[in-house]
C-alpha cells in the first residue's frame, strides 16, 4: 500500500511538472494569484493610506 | 477659513478617492482586535504554565500540595493554551485581516464572527483549562481537553467554514491565492481530522486507538498550524516587500504536498510499537516526503524574500517571519531524520523530542503568527506597535528559544546514551538535571519577549508616518509588469477546464485525505483487531472497577506523559522492561495510554515489580524511596499519610499494580517461547518481524518476576586501599540510592520506612554473607519494598557489598557457643522453626516456598544477638515470622538465639534460597 502512496504522489507531482512545462497557459494562470493578490493588497493600502488621518471612513468594529 | 477650505477638499478628495475603489470589502477590526488581545492573555498564560511545568523537573514539590496545579494538569493546560488560545486567536486574527483583502469579500457575519470568539474562547479555552484544572481530561496528546469541549471546537470550526470559507466560495475567484488555499484547506481539513482524532481513540481500545491518535498527533500540527501559519507567510512576505512570490506554482505544489504527506506521518511518534509495521514504514515515507515538501516550500519563501535582506532587517515583522521560515526548514528536516529507524530508536522518548516540538511551536508558527499580528496591528486603524519594544521582543523571544532547543537536544542525547545502557533509570533523570534547569531558565526570555510583544502593541503611536510613506509611494514592479499584460482570462480561453482544476484539486485532497485514514488507522486497526482475536488469551482478565477507576486517575494526572505504556520492538527496551508489547495485551485499553515521552520508566511491565506498601509511599511522596525522583507526590489522593490511601488512591494503586498481568498470568510467553527460536539483540529483525516481537526477554532489567540463579557472587576487594575505595564509593551510592529506605546510617530508619511492611532491613544488626548480599541487589526482596539493583555497574553493586559489609559492628560480647545451650537451642529449632527455615537453618523449609520475603538463611545472615532476641520478641511485621514470646520462656529463646548464630557459614548441606 505504502508503494501506491509513493508512486501516486511522485506520479501527480511528476504529472503537475510537466503540464508545467509543455504548457504555457497553465503557466500564466497557475502565476496569477500572485500579481492580483499584490492588486488587491495595493487597493486596501490606498484605501488605509487615504483615510489613515481621519476616522470618518472607519466605523466601529467595520470599514466604511 | 482658508484651513476649513483645505480640511474639506482633502475631506472630498478622500471621499470621492474611496467610492472609486468603492467595491473594497469591510474588515472587522473589532474582531480583529479581540482575537489579538485574547491570543496574548492565554499565551502568557499558557507560558506561565509551561515555565511552572519546567519548573517542577527542578523542583518536583513546587506548588505540588494540590491537584490543581500538579505537573500532568499543568502540561496539558500548558499544550492545550498554546494551541486553541495562542494560535487559535493569532490565526483567527489574521483570517478576519486577510479573508477579505484575498476574497475580494467581507467575511459571512459580524454577527457570527463575535458568536465564535465568544466560544472559541469562552466555551473551549477557559472551561478547557478549568475542567483539566479540575481533573477532567482526555489523557491522549493534543486532545487533552475533555469531549465536551470537543464538541464546541468542531462547532466552532463549521463556523470557520461559513465565516472565512464561504467568502471565497462566493467570490469565484479564478486566481485564489496560495494563502487562501491554506486557510481553506486547514478549516475543513481540521473539522475533518479533530473528531476523528478526539473521538475515536476512545471507541477504539489500545494499538489501534493509538494509530488513530497518531494520526491526530501530526494532525494537530500539519492541518491546524502548519497551512494557517504558512497562509501568513505567504502573505506577508509579498505584502512586505511589494513583490510577488517567486513561484504560485511551486506554492501549490507545497500546499498540495504537504496536505498529501502530512495526514501519513502520524504513525512515526509509534516507531518499532506494536502497530504493524507496513503502517509505521508508511509514515516514515511520508515523513521523508514531507521533509522534500518543505523544502520546496522555504525555498519558495527564501527566493521570495532575495534581494530584500534589508526590508527584513528593518521590517520586524518580517523578520520574525523569517526567523519562522528558518525554523521550519530545521524542524522539518530535523522531524524527517526523526522519523529514521536508526535516529528513532535511540532520540525517540527523549527531551530531543521536547526540543523539536517546541522549535515547530515556537520557532516555526508562534514567530510567524506574531510576525503576522505585527503586521495588521500597523495596518488597522488606530493601532501602532512600538518597534524599539518589539525589536527586543524579537531577540529576547530568538535568544531564548536557541537556547531551550539546544539544551533539550543535548539532553535527549544524554537520556538516550544512559537509556542504551544498564545503568539504573533514575540516572538518567540525575543525569539531566541541569539541562532540565538551563531549559526552565530559557522559558524566562521567551516569557518575557511575549510579554514585551504584548506591551509594543498597546505603546506604540496613534500614526506611523513611516508605514504611511511605504504603503502610498512604493509601487510594484510585478504588479505594474502583470497588469500592463494582457489579462488572464483571454490566455485561457482555450483553457477552460483549468478552471474546474480546484474542483479537482480539492477533490483529490479530501480523498487522499481519508486516503491517509484508511491506510494508517483502520487499516492496521484490521490487521490488529485480527491479530488479537488470533493471539489473546481466551483467559485474559479484564480490569476490574477499581482498576477501571484507577486508569481514570491515572490518566487524569498525566501519568501516561512520563511512564509510556509500550515496551518496543528493541534490545535496550527489552533489556530493561521485558517483553515487547503485545496489541492483544491492549484489548480493554479505552482509551489508549501509550505515551510518546519517557521520563520516568515504562510502566507495562509494573506487575509484581513493587509491593503495595512501595506504590503508596512513592504515590504519596516519591522522594520517600526514590532520592531523587522528579515525580511529583499526589498527596490528595491519601489522607495524611501513605499509609491511609483515599478510595481513588487504592484506585490508582490497583490499576498500577494491574499493568503487564494479563502477559505474566496468561503463560503467554513461556508458549511463544515454546515455538519460536530465541533473538539476539537484532532490532531490525525485531522490528520488521512480526514473530520476534513475541520473543520474551532473557533477563529484563527491571523484571523481579523470579529469582535469577545468575546473580554473580560479589566480593569485596581484598586489597585493603582497594577496599577502602570501594567502601567510600559504596558510602556514595548508598546514600544516593539506599538511604531513603535503610536511612543514612543503614538502621532502617529511612524517610520512607515508616510507610514500608515490613521495615527497611537494619542492616548495622546483622553480618550478611557475599551470596546474601549479592542476592539480594541482584534480585531484590520478594514481599518486600527492595527492588532488584542488577542493572547497576557490577562495580557499584560490588562496592555496596563492602560498604554494608563496614556497617556492621560486632557484638560486644561474644557469643557463649555453650555446647548444652546449643544443643537446647537446636531441638527448639527444629520443633518450631524448621518449619520455615529449614531443618538445617537455610531458609528452606517446606513452607518456605509459599513465603514472601523468604524465611531468613541464617547461614548467609548472622543477626546480632539484640536483632535477634527483639525478633524473637515481636517478630517481623509484615512477614510470616511472629513474635514467640508467649510460646517460648527467655531462657529458651535465648537458647534459640545462640543457635541461629551459630549456624551461619557454609552449611552443613547444600542449600538454596
Amino acid at each position: 500500500m505504502i508503494n501506491l502512496i509513493v508512486i501516486l504522489i511522485s506520479a501527480i507531482m511528476l504529472a503537475l511538472l510537466l503540464v508545467w512545462w509543455r504548457w504555457p497557459a497553465f503557466r500564466v494562470w497557475i502565476e496569477a494569484p500572485k500579481y492580483s493578490m499584490l492588486r488587491r493588497e495595493r487597493r486596501f493600502d490606498d484605501q488605509i493610506t487615504g483615510t489613515r488621518t481621519g476616522n470618518e471612513l472607519f466605523v466601529d468594529g467595520g470599514h466604511a | 477659513m482658508t484651513t476649513s477650505a483645505q480640511n474639506l477638499t482633502s475631506r472630498n478628495e478622500r471621499v470621492i478617492n474611496t467610492q472609486t475603489l468603492g467595491a473594497l470589502p469591510s474588515i472587522e477590526y473589532g474582531l480583529i482586535r479581540a482575537h489579538v488581545f485574547a491570543s496574548l492573555v492565554t499565551l502568557v498564560i499558557s507560558v506561565l504554565f509551561g515555565i511552572l511545568v519546567a519548573t517542577k523537573f527542578t523542583f518536583p514539590e513546587f506548588l505540588g500540595g494540590h491537584g490543581w496545579l500538579t505537573w500532568g494538569r499543568l502540561r496539558y493546560n500548558h499544550t492545550q493554551g498554546i494551541f486553541f488560545g495562542w494560535l487559535g486567536n493569532a490565526f483567527l486574527a489574521f483570517f478576519y485581516y486577510v479573508v477579505p483583502r484575498l476574497a475580494n469579500r467581507p467575511v459571512l457575519s459580524r454577527r457570527i464572527g463575535w458568536f465564535l470568539f465568544w466560544i472559541w474562547n469562552f466555551a473551549v479555552v477557559l472551561p478547557g483549562w478549568v475542567l483539566v484544572a479540575a481533573g477532567f481530561s482526555q489523557p491522549l496528546e493534543w486532545a487533552e481537553f475533555p469531549l465536551v469541549v470537543d464538541a464546541f471546537v468542531v462547532l466552532a470550526f463549521i463556523l470557520m467554514v461559513f465565516e472565512f470559507v464561504l467568502p471565497f466560495l462566493r467570490a469565484r475567484l479564478s486566481d485564489l491565492y496560495v494563502s487562501a488555499w491554506y486557510i481553506i484547506g486547514g478549516i475543513i481539513f481540521t473539522m475533518l481530522a479533530y473528531p476523528v482524532g478526539n473521538l475515536v481513540p476512545e471507541l477504539v481500545p489500545g494499538a489501534r486507538g493509538a494509530a488513530f491518535s497518531g494520526l491526530w498527533i501530526h494532525d494537530a500540527v500539519g492541518l491546524f498550524v502548519t497551512p494557517f501559519a504558512a497562509a501568513i507567510a505567504y502573505y506577508l512576505i509579498p505584502a512586505t516587500t511589494r513583490r510577488a512570490i517567486f513561484s504560485h506554482f511551486l506554492s501549490l505544489v507545497g500546499f498540495w504536498l504537504l496536505f498529501f504527506t502530512y495526514p501519513l506521518n502520524g504513525t512515526h511518534h509509534y516507531v518499532y510499537s506494536a502497530i504493524p509495521m507496513a503502517a509505521q514504514k508508511g509514515a516514515i515515507v511520508a515523513s521523508v516526503y514531507l521533509g522534500i515538501a518543505v523544502i520546496l516550500v522555504v525555498t519558495n519563501w527564501l527566493l521570495s524574500l532575495r534581494g530584500s535582506s534589508g526590508t527584513v532587517s528593518k521590517d520586524v515583522p518580517l523578520r520574525f517571519v523569517w526567523f519562522g521560515v528558518v525554523a521550519y526548514l530545521v524542524v522539518s528536516l530535523q522531524g524527517s531524520v526523526q522519523a529514521l529507524m536508526p535516529v528513532n530508536r535511540f532520540i525517540h522518548f527523549t527531551d530531543w523530542v521536547i526540543g523539536h516540538s517546541h522549535l515547530a511551536m515556537i520557532g516555526f508558527a508562534s514567530f510567524i503568527a506574531l510576525g503576522g499580528i505585527a503586521h495588521l496591528w500597523q495596518r488597522i486603524p488606530g493601532t501602532r506597535y512600538n518597534e524599539r519594544m518589539m525589536n527586543w521582543s524579537f531577540w529576547l523571544l530568538a535568544i531564548g528559544l536557541t537556547l531551550m532547543v539546544a539544551d533539550l537536544t543535548i539532553a535527549g542525547l544524554v537520556e538516550a546514551q544512559v537509556w542504551q545502557s544498564s545503568a539504573p533509570w533514575i540516572d538518567s533523570v540525575r543525569a539531566v538535571g541541569s539541562y532540565w534547569l538551563v531549559r526552565t531558565l530559557s522559558g524566562l526570555p521567551i516569557l518575557a519577549g511575549f510579554v514585551l510583544f504584548w506591551i509594543s502593541l498597546v505603546t506604540g503611536p496613534k500614526l506611523s508616518e513611516a508605514t504611511k510613506s511605504e504603503t502610498s509611494s512604493e509601487a510594484s514592479e510585478s504588479v505594474v509588469a502583470f497588469e500592463n499584460a494582457s489579462p488572464v482570462s483571454d490566455k485561457l480561453s482555450s483553457t477552460g477546464w483549468l478552471s474546474y482544476a480546484y474542483v479537482v484539486a480539492f477533490g483529490a485532497g479530501v480523498g487522499f485525505f481519508a486516503l491517509s485514514f484508511l491506510v494508517l488507522a483502520i487499516l492496521p486497526g484490521k490487521e490488529l483487531e485480527d491479530e488479537i482475536k488470533r493471539v489473546a488469551p481466551v483467559t485474559m482478565p479484564m480490569l476490574t472497577a477499581s482498576e477501571q477507576r484507577g486508569r481514570v486517575v491515572y490518566g487524569r494526572e498525566g501519568c501516561a506523559y512520563c511512564h509510556t505504556q509500550q515496551v518496543r520492538s528493541l534490545a535496550a527496551d527489552v533489556r530493561r522492561f521485558g517483553a515487547p508489547t503485545e496489541p492483544w495485551e491492549t484489548k480493554y485499553d479505552y482509551p489508549q495510554l501509550w505515551g510518546t515521552r519517557r521520563i520516568g520508566p515504562d510502566l507495562s511491565r509494573e506487575f509484581n515489580l513493587h509491593p503495595r506498601d512501595w506504590q503508596l509511599a512513592h504515590l504519596y511522596n516519591p522522594r520517600l524511596v526514590v532520592g531523587d525522583s522528579v515525580m511529583p507526590s499526589y498527596p490528595w489522593l491519601f489522607s495524611g499519610s501513605p499509609n491511609q490511601p483515599t478510595q481513588e488512591g487504592l484506585d490508582v494503586l490497583a490499576y498500577i499494580q494491574s499493568l503487564g498481568r494479563a502477559r505474566q498470568l496468561s503463560g503467554f510467553d513461556r508458549q511463544t517461547l515454546a515455538s519460536s527460536v530465541q533473538f539476539e539483540t537484532a532490532d531490525m529483525v525485531m522490528a520488521s518481524e512480526p514473530s520476534a516481537r513475541a520473543t520474551p526477554p532473557v533477563v529484563p532489567i527491571a523484571m523481579v518476576g523470579g529469582y535469577s540463579l545468575s546473580a554473580p557472587v560479589l566480593h569485596p576487594a581484598s586489597d585493603p586501599d582497594d577496599l577502602q575505595e570501594e567502601v567510600s564509593r559504596g558510602r556514595t551510592l548508598f546514600a544516593v540510592n539506599c538511604a531513603s529506605c535503610h536511612g543514612s546510617t543503614g538502621r532502617g530508619d529511612g524517610k520512607a520506612s515508616a510507610s514500608l511492611l515490613p521495615k527497611p532491613a537494619n542492616i548495622t544488626a546483622a553480618r550478611f554473607s557475599d551470596e546474601r548480599l549479592s542476592s539480594v541487589l541482584w534480585n531484590g526482596v520478594a514481599g518486600s519494598a527492595m527492588p532488584p539493583w542488577r542493572q547497576m555497574p557490577t562495580e557499584d553493586l560490588r562496592a555496596l557489598v563492602a560498604y554494608i559489609h563496614s556497617l556492621h559492628v560486632p557484638g560486644a560480647a561474644p557469643s557463649t557457643q555453650d555446647v548444652k545451650t546449643l544443643h537446647e537451642g537446636k531441638s527448639l529449632f527444629g520443633a518450631n522453626c524448621a518449619s520455615c527455615h529449614g531443618d538445617t537453618g537455610a531458609g528452606d523449609g517446606p513452607a518456605a516456598g509459599a513465603l514472601a520475603p523468604s524465611p531468613t538463611n541464617f547461614h548467609l545472615k548472622k543477626p546480632t544477638e539484640e536483632r535477634a532476641w527483639d525478633v524473637l520478641e515481636n517478630g517481623v511485621p509484615g512477614t510470616a515470622m511472629p513474635p514467640w514470646r508467649s510460646q517460648l520462656n527467655a531462657d529458651e529463646r535465648r537458647a534459640l538465639v545462640e543457635f541461629v548464630r551459630s549456624l551461619y557459614g557454609p552449611p552443613q548441606e547444600n542449600s538454596t534460597q
